[in-house]
């Protein structure tokens, strides 16, 4: 609680106890009251003079003043009355010091005897005594609400007071003089205001805090939970608060991010309930396809695993993509605040699991005051943002010939011809994506309190979710609830404990096969109608699956128990140390099974294929990481010279274990239980990860202005072997406000300060990759095969590994400045960037006939550049109306340096196409990260062509002899796209008319490709709008192979055409589903991302109720879209969200259009 | 006093934690997996799992060859689109790498029979992926990190490291201080017999010197010396009964019943069974499909799809109360019916057509035995005028003919046809083929592309292997 309350512009103030300052007087004003006739029981044990003070205080309305050094020695204190007079109670504790008192008005000045100059012990109140002046006064907001908990300092001087519940404070002890006086709350624009002091006066001042737009000024949690002024960081750094992920609106708080955060390439997987998002900072920095690009995420200072939730356990262990992120446990209404730190100086001292970027998420921490109850809720109905447009005008068959029981949904002839032959045949055919969707909805509840006092607080809250997808049958629920604890047990120790524990239980279907599925499935028929009066799955004219029946029957069911503890402790036993250490567990349990039905065993029965004769499959994943923390801060001041020095250690302890019982062919057809399974294959896995680190900072802080810190770390890993397990590595950054120290800038430039950081950061290798193993059959991850009459299969493990892998080094350089003009009215951010990562640790995937088909290696060098731009305005300004726009955008290239030597190209993954349409992701060298490779359209080259990589699409294609395009053959693949948008970028509004206020976000990626297989499908079975043609003859626009314009005219359609000649499967078969070109896609867009309009009811109304604040708004998700992308959302992607295969985006998953209405009230 | 606060802080974090740093990371020994494996856990895989790469060929051979059929018109295998075969290519070398490696263990252990049994399947089963693919990595092949992008092989001379690797496993094997190394359970092929893994290294060289038969290096009397040494009943067969769960074929029939169509048959080798394309039926045909609900045996043709319903049964499959495809089927590696062909062709291209008929019809007998006909089925069928021809009128078509059903299944028959250049009976091109000539080898796969793409050459589904010139 109190780094958050005591929270300041100046570092010290942040970093340490708030209310421990070497030394501050507090005064305070009002009408005087008698010492001598003021009489309170009073009690002390064991207790200092400071604590009497405080018990005074807390008793009377009188204010003492002095200075710590005068009374810190006065300890061991022990006194009681059941009642007696300040005067008296004063002279008593005073007695034996060398110290005495003063009063003037409510204030009761504490000085050394020999300050008080001739004065007897007792003295009246208007005695004349030499002390210095003070300030005193109150902070509030807008509305007039009071600040509690707001830091006042006095620039230049050591002096730093925060506010109490009420918005007041008071600070002595100043010499006569001009100050400025800097008043810091989080959340609120920093004010600063000069001070004229005079001897002996105490000079009334007031501050009115304005609700912050722009981070300028405000105290960010850096790393390790360190609260810093955004001014005092030499590299950028973006926060994003409640209020504004609030105003998104999303379950999953990772898709509030989208369009809000320069550098950052969020992309939600898509629409299923509980769905993983995949994160991005700054480009891919590791080439290991297998290990995951996503920032670390720490919760309340306790790295919390986000990946290893997603890991597909086999074939069979997971829905892939469908799985959800464990970050995605969290409920966005507990969240204060996010912080995103971009750069290898940021992260530095986060070590090697930083090396992505980290996101810090603060959870809600109870403030001092009065007891609050919120409670909110939200409701929303869903529907799939985009489906691919499809053919109406031909149904079931090949050739053209009408065929009941065809595999091929729409080679037949028209609807209009079919119905002749047919006349149970509909009218229209359904739309078979859309139509297999339904309209899904999501509720949310929260309650949460917090109260206190500031020796304690808590807070807590509950919240229940519950998800239908918009994919029949699927759903997902969660139950969250957080305990936040947080204690000043005296000056020198406070500790505090956060507990965060998650039920969530989702039935999870592959959205992949779904759309697969209805991709073969005949369009005349409803998919809907999926079952028999028997309750067996309904026969269908294409004899395929029914995809209904399947979502419903083939069932993935993910139950998990999450929990994340922490606790802390500070101890400050001197003014110039603190020691905090941090102590967390996050676990969870991840329970999974998998479940479908085998025959009923009735007559006519259809067997589905997925389904087969039933089967049960248990997957447990244990999983606990353990972090130990230990941070010693040492603070000194050298005349303008503020020197920080913080040295820790890091211990992470994280150990995995799941177990897969897979259960094939049911006894009983529908009991899910193992006993009832014929055939049993079970295997376990183990994985245990250390890493121990000791890190240091030394920051420094000249006179406000310049910045610099220094940091160093080194790591001892687990993963590589003991030759090579520890490395070092080490960043320096620079902060430099120039209107601070440039006097003459016109009156209209509020701020600016110019930044520049230079950072390493190494990374090891996943657990047990230096090795080369033999495997049981049964674990083997593509072919499992059990004992056969007790006999166990062996094999060598695919995966194999060097004892010589060391660690890879990242180094990163950025420059930047954050520029504020108009009184903070308009805030500009530029960073530029640049990265590069050497000896990447890489499972290289290696030609089967090495015997492995991984091997992890030092390989390869990558190098990531790119410029990040935050822009806040707030054009208007007006009592009534308000607009504030925030606009980022950022842009990204990357370019692969190296691979292992005598390596031509790693191939990172491979995505089935027809013919010969195959896309891989590979890196070669001098080439991107993302790029896909496939087969282009041939093109007429005059001279020979000497590019083996890139398509010149200026050139005309190439028409063969038959007047159809040319195939290239698979040998040739060239880069058709790159699967990571060059530019990123959002822009967002929010208009405030009295108690309405209206919220907008744009944001779109730009220069961004992808595999469209859905689109590969989508023209082998004749689907795609565009096969419509199929019955024309045209005329291809290109050359022969001589160079002459090619004038044959050529039928589309299959079989025999019009001109007698028999063209076979037909052109969408024969030519367009072979060329990869033709589905590698553009998938920039623009969406609406978020709408919302809320409400506030006039706190005018509520004042006589007990309800203190309420809001009423509606929100809409993704209600606009512009793309041409023929799939589905072209965020999607049918790869795990944090895997690097999301080029290849599969059939997919809509992304969810929703409509919700939320609520809010306050207590 | 500062400074000495800071200094005894400081040792004190650095101290408790070096201590038991070292031993506190000494974790990445993986739990999960073995450093070394039994040894008769490689034989258990390297025999089993060769049952697979059996019909993981034969599943890719069996339509080219037209046993098998596409229910769905215009099949990518049926018509000769390029497919790819990376699943088989992978598992294939997958046996190949566990072979290798137990040949090395064998040397450390002096385990002489494994070292034989090793090479034995490495021959075998290099052998079918260079039947299927010509030039293939094997010199360099195996080398994990030294060499993880191995050139080709050239695939002459490959042939000749399979007829080495033989030789090299029968004088393994025949050492005596072999006798008795086998795990006898672990051996899915022949339960630890050291005298009939010989006996299948033969009949396994005698195959590879028949394969020759289009070049100058052919030599019937090495074929025949082979042989001799080689099987003497369908005892002596290589085959795997036993499988974690349903054998591969049953698995098709299996899947075919649940509509994940499979295990069609084709047209043609209906049409060779039954009485349209010889006159008369052959009584394996029952013993191998049923009867379509309308009361006939009929076949796929390649490349045209199913002609009715999938569902009804309106055309011949694999099912699964079949010899090839019912629970507890054996998967063929190598028989004795084979071995009395290639006698056959053998005694016939020496010009002894009297052995050679011999041969022709214990050919035709052990394959009916094995089937499990009645003798006078069996006696019936060989005393047809067709079939019972004489040795004068022997044919080597006709040998062919009744290799053909008798290796049904089997790989090797593709490498017959191309010897015959696909002169069988009425043999014909696809419906809807990609190609207007027979196909004559498969293209690489996508994963050696683009895990090896700088070694892998560009080669047309028609260009010729260096046996079938």
């Amino acid at each position: 609680m109190k780094k958050n309350i005591y929270s300041g512009g100046l570092k010290y103030v942040s970093i340490s106890l708030g209310l421990m300052f070497s030394s501050f007087i507090l005064l305070a004003k009002g009408p005087t009251q008698d010492l001598s006739k003021t009489v309170i029981a009073f009690e002390i044990k064991h207790g200092n003079l400071k604590q009497a003070f405080r018990i005074i205080e807390n008793e009377t309305r009188f204010f003492f003043t002095f200075k710590t050094e005068d009374v810190l020695r006065y300890s061991d204190l022990n006194f009681s009355s059941p009642g007696i007079s300040v005067d008296k109670l004063l002279n008593k504790l005073l007695s034996g010091t060398n110290l005495g008192y003063q009063q003037l008005d409510n204030n009761i000045i504490i000085k050394k005897i020999s300050l008080l100059a001739d004065a007897p012990q007792q003295m009246d109140g208007n005695t004349d005594l030499a002390f210095e002046g003070g300030v005193h006064g109150k902070v509030t907001n807008e509305k007039g609400e009071p600040v509690g908990g707001a830091s006042i300092s006095i620039e230049g001087l050591k002096k730093g007071v925060a506010a109490n519940a009420n918005g007041e404070f008071s600070l002595g002890g100043l010499k006569e003089g001009i100050y400025q006086v800097t008043v810091t709350a989080i959340g609120y624009n920093t004010e600063v205001h000069p001070v004229v002091i005079t001897e002996n006066n105490i000079t009334e001042i007031s501050f009115q805090l304005k609700l912050t737009t722009n981070n300028l000024n405000d105290v960010v949690v850096t790393a390790l939970g360190i609260n810093r002024s955004v001014r005092s960081l030499g590299y950028s750094s973006q926060e994003v608060s409640a209020k504004e992920l609030t105003e998104a609106h999303q379950n999953n708080f990772l898709n509030s991010l989208q369009g809000r955060v320069a550098g950052l390439t969020i992309s939600s997987a898509g629409g299923g309930p509980g769905q993983g998002v995949s994160v991005i900072i700054r480009g891919v920095n590791s080439l290991n396809p297998g290990k995951s690009n996503e920032p670390l995420y720490v919760v309340d200072g306790i790295p919390v695993d986000n990946g290893s939730s997603t890991m597909t356990l086999g074939t069979e262990g997971a829905r892939g993509v469908q799985m959800a992120n464990r970050v995605s446990d969290i409920n966005p209404d507990d969240i204060e605040s996010v912080n995103i730190l971009r750069g290898g100086a940021a992260t530095a001292l986060y070590g090697l699991r930083g090396a992505n970027g980290v996101i810090v998420i603060t959870t809600k921490y109870a403030k001092a005051g009065k007891l609050v109850v919120n409670y909110s809720a939200s409701y929303s109905i869903d529907k799939g943002d985009k489906f691919p447009d499809v053919q109406s005008t031909y149904t079931q068959g090949f050739g053209g010939v009408y065929d009941s029981a065809s595999f091929w949904p729409t080679w037949g002839p028209t609807v209009k011809d079919a119905i002749a032959i047919d006349p149970t045949h509909r009218a229209v055919l359904y739309d078979q994506y859309e139509h297999a969707y339904v309209t899904g909805n999501q509720f949310r509840n929260t309650l949460s309190l917090q109260g206190g006092n500031d020796k304690a607080s808590v807070s807590g809250s509950v919240s229940y979710f519950n998800q239908n997808g918009i994919l029949p049958f699927t759903y997902y629920k969660n139950l969250s609830s957080r305990l936040s604890g947080r204690w000043i047990f005296s000056d020198q120790l406070n500790a505090g404990a956060d507990i965060l524990f998650t039920h969530t239980n989702g039935n999870f279907y592959d959205a992949d096969r779904f759309s697969e599925e209805m991709t073969y499935w005949a369009p005349r028929s409803d998919v809907r109608d999926y079952l028999k009066p028997d309750g067996t799955e309904k026969e269908n004219p294409a004899n395929n699956g029914n995809a209904w029946y399947k979502a419903k029957t083939n069932q993935f069911i993910s139950d998990v128990y999450h929990t994340i503890a922490s606790g802390y402790a500070t101890y400050k036993p001197l003014n110039w140390f603190s020691a905090t250490y941090r102590f967390g567990v996050d676990q969870f349990s991840d329970n999974r099974s998998a479940t479908a039905p085998g025959p009923k065993g009735v007559p006519d029965e259809i067997i589905d294929e997925d389904n087969g004769f039933g089967f049960v499959r248990k997957f447990n994943i244990n999983s606990r990481s353990i972090n130990s923390n230990l941070l010693l801060t040492f603070d000194h001041t050298w005349g303008k010279l503020q020197t920080t020095l913080r040295l820790g250690n890091d211990v992470l302890d994280q150990q995995t274990e799941t177990t897969s019982t897979k259960g094939d062919t049911l006894d009983v057809y529908n009991l899910f239980n193992l006993s009832n399974a014929k055939k049993i294959v079970a295997s376990n896995e183990l994985t245990q990860y250390r890493i121990v680190g000791l890190y240091g900072e030394l920051a420094l802080n000249y006179d406000q202005f310049l910045y610099l810190s220094i940091t160093g770390r080194n790591d001892w890993t687990s993963t590589l072997e003991a030759d090579n397990r520890s490395f070092f590595y080490s960043s320096v950054s620079l902060g430099y406000i120039f209107t601070q120290q440039i006097k003459n800038l016109p009156s209209w430039f509020s701020y600016g300060k110019f930044r520049t950081s230079l950072a390493g950061i190494g990374k090891d290798a996943a657990p047990y990759s230096t090795s080369t193993v033999y495997i049981p059959m049964s674990s083997d991850p593509i072919n499992p095969v059990g004992p056969i009459n007790g006999v166990i299969q062996w094999t060598l493990d695919n995966r194999g590994g060097v004892a010589t892998l060391k660690p890879e080094f990242t180094t990163t350089f950025e420059v930047g400045t954050d520029l504020s003009f108009f009184n903070n009215r308009l805030g500009v951010n530029f960073t530029w960037y640049k990265s590069k990562s050497q000896d990447q640790i890489i499972p290289v995937s290696t030609s089967p006939t090495s015997g492995f088909t991984t091997l992890t290696l030092n390989a390869g060098e990558i190098q990531n550049s790119g410029i990040e731009v935050t822009m806040n305005a707030k054009p208007v300004i007006t009592k009534n109306f308000n607009w504030n726009i925030g606009v980022n955008f950022s842009h990204n290239t990357n370019e692969v340096l190296s691979i292992y030597p005598g390596l031509s190209e790693i191939v990172v993954g491979t995505q089935f196409g027809y013919s010969r349409s195959s896309v891989t992701m590979k890196y070669i060298p001098g080439e991107s990260v993302g790029d896909i490779f496939g087969t282009p359209t041939s093109r007429y080259y005059a001279k020979p062509d000497t590019d083996p990589l890139h398509v010149n699409k200026k050139l005309p294609v190439l028409i063969g002899d038959d007047g159809f395009p040319e195939l290239e053959p698979e040998t040739n693949q060239k880069i058709l796209g790159n699967a990571y948008p060059k530019w990123v970028a959002g822009i967002s509004n929010t208009l405030t008319y009295k108690s309405f206020s209206l919220y907008f976000l744009f944001d779109g990626h730009f220069d961004v490709q992808k595999y469209d297989q859905l689109n590969n499908f989508m023209s082998a079975f004749g689907i795609a709008k565009y096969t419509e043609n199929r019955n024309q003859t045209i005329v291809f626009d290109g050359v022969l192979e001589n160079g002459t314009k090619n004038t044959k005219p050529v039928w589309l359609g299959q079989g025999v055409g019009p001109d007698g000649v028999d063209y076979g499967n037909g052109y969408y078969r024969n030519v367009h589903r072979g060329v990869s070109e033709n589905f590698v896609e553009d998938a920039s867009f623009i969406k609406l991302r978020t709408l919302s309009l809320t409400y506030n009811l006039n706190p005018k109304w509520l004042q006589k109720s007990f309800v203190k604040a309420a809001s009423v708004g509606f929100t809409g998700i993704n209600l606009w879209m512009h793309t041409n992308y023929k799939g589905y959302d072209p965020e999607s992607s049918s790869a795990p969200a944090n895997s690097n295969l999301n080029g290849l985006a599969g059939f997919t998953y809509p992304a969810l259009k929703s409509y919700m209405f939320n609520l809010n009230v306050t207590f | 006093m500062k400074k000495i606060t800071i200094r005894i802080s400081v040792l004190f974090v650095l101290v408790l934690f070096f201590g038991s740093c070292k031993k506190y990371l000494d974790i990445n020994e993986n739990p999960n997996a073995a450093v070394e494996p039994p040894i008769a856990g490689l034989l258990a895989h390297g025999t089993n799992a060769s049952a697979y790469t059996t019909f993981k060929v034969s599943n890719i051979t069996s339509y080219y060859v037209q046993y098998l059929a596409s229910p769905t018109k215009g099949n990518d295998l049926d018509t000769y689109n390029i497919t790819d075969e990376s699943s088989t290519w992978s598992y294939n070398y997958d046996v190949l790498t566990d072979m290798h490696a137990m040949r090395d263990f064998a040397i450390n252990k002096n385990l002489v029979a494994y070292e034989g049994v090793a090479d034995i399947l490495t021959a075998y089963n290099l052998h079918l992926n260079l039947n299927l693919w010509g030039d293939i990595p094997y010199s360099q092949a195996f080398q994990g990190v030294t060499n993880f992008i191995p050139k080709l092989d050239d695939q002459k001379s490959l042939y000749d490291t399979c007829i080495t690797l033989l030789d090299r496993g029968i004088v393994e094997l025949s050492d005596p201080a072999g006798d008795g190394q086998l795990s006898s359970s672990s051996d899915f092929i022949h339960g630890g017999d050291n005298a009939a893994w010989i006996k299948t290294a033969y009949l396994l060289k005698a195959r590879l010197l028949n394969q020759i038969t289009k070049t100058s290096a052919y030599d019937p009397a090495a074929v025949l010396t082979a042989l001799t040494n080689s099987y003497e009943s369908n005892d002596d067969d290589a085959q795997v009964t036993l499988f974690d769960g349903s054998g591969p074929w049953t698995q098709v029939a299996i899947n075919n019943a649940l509509l994940l169509l499979d295990g069609w048959l084709s047209s043609y080798f209906v049409g060779v069974t039954n009485d349209s394309l010889y006159g008369y039926y052959d009584p394996r045909l029952p013993v191998i499909t049923n009867k379509t609900t309308d009361g006939f045996y009929r076949g796929t043709q390649n490349g045209a799809g199913h002609s009715g319903s999938t569902t009804d049964q309106g055309e011949s499959v694999l099912p699964e109360d079949k010899w090839y495809s019912e629970p507890g089927a054996p998967l063929l590696i190598a028989t004795y019916a084979e071995a009395k062909f290639m006698e056959s062709e053998a005694q016939f291209r020496s010009g002894h057509k009297p052995e050679a008929y011999t041969a022709y019809l214990a050919g035709i007998t052990a394959n009916m035995k094995k089937l499990n006909l009645a003798d006078s089925s069996i006696t019936n069928y060989i005393s047809l005028p067709a079939v019972a021809v004489g040795s004068g009128n022997l044919t080597l078509t006709l040998i062919m003919k009744e290799k053909y059903i008798a290796c049904f299944l089997m790989p090797v028959t593709w490498d017959d046809m191309r010897r015959f250049d696909y002169a069988y009976k009425q043999f014909q091109l696809p419906a809807n083929a990609n190609l207007d000539e027979f196909i004559r080898r498969i293209d690489y796969p996508t994963i050696e592309f683009s895990t090896n793409g700088k070694n892998v050459p560009n080669v047309k589904l028609t260009d010729h292997l260096w046996w079938d010139q």
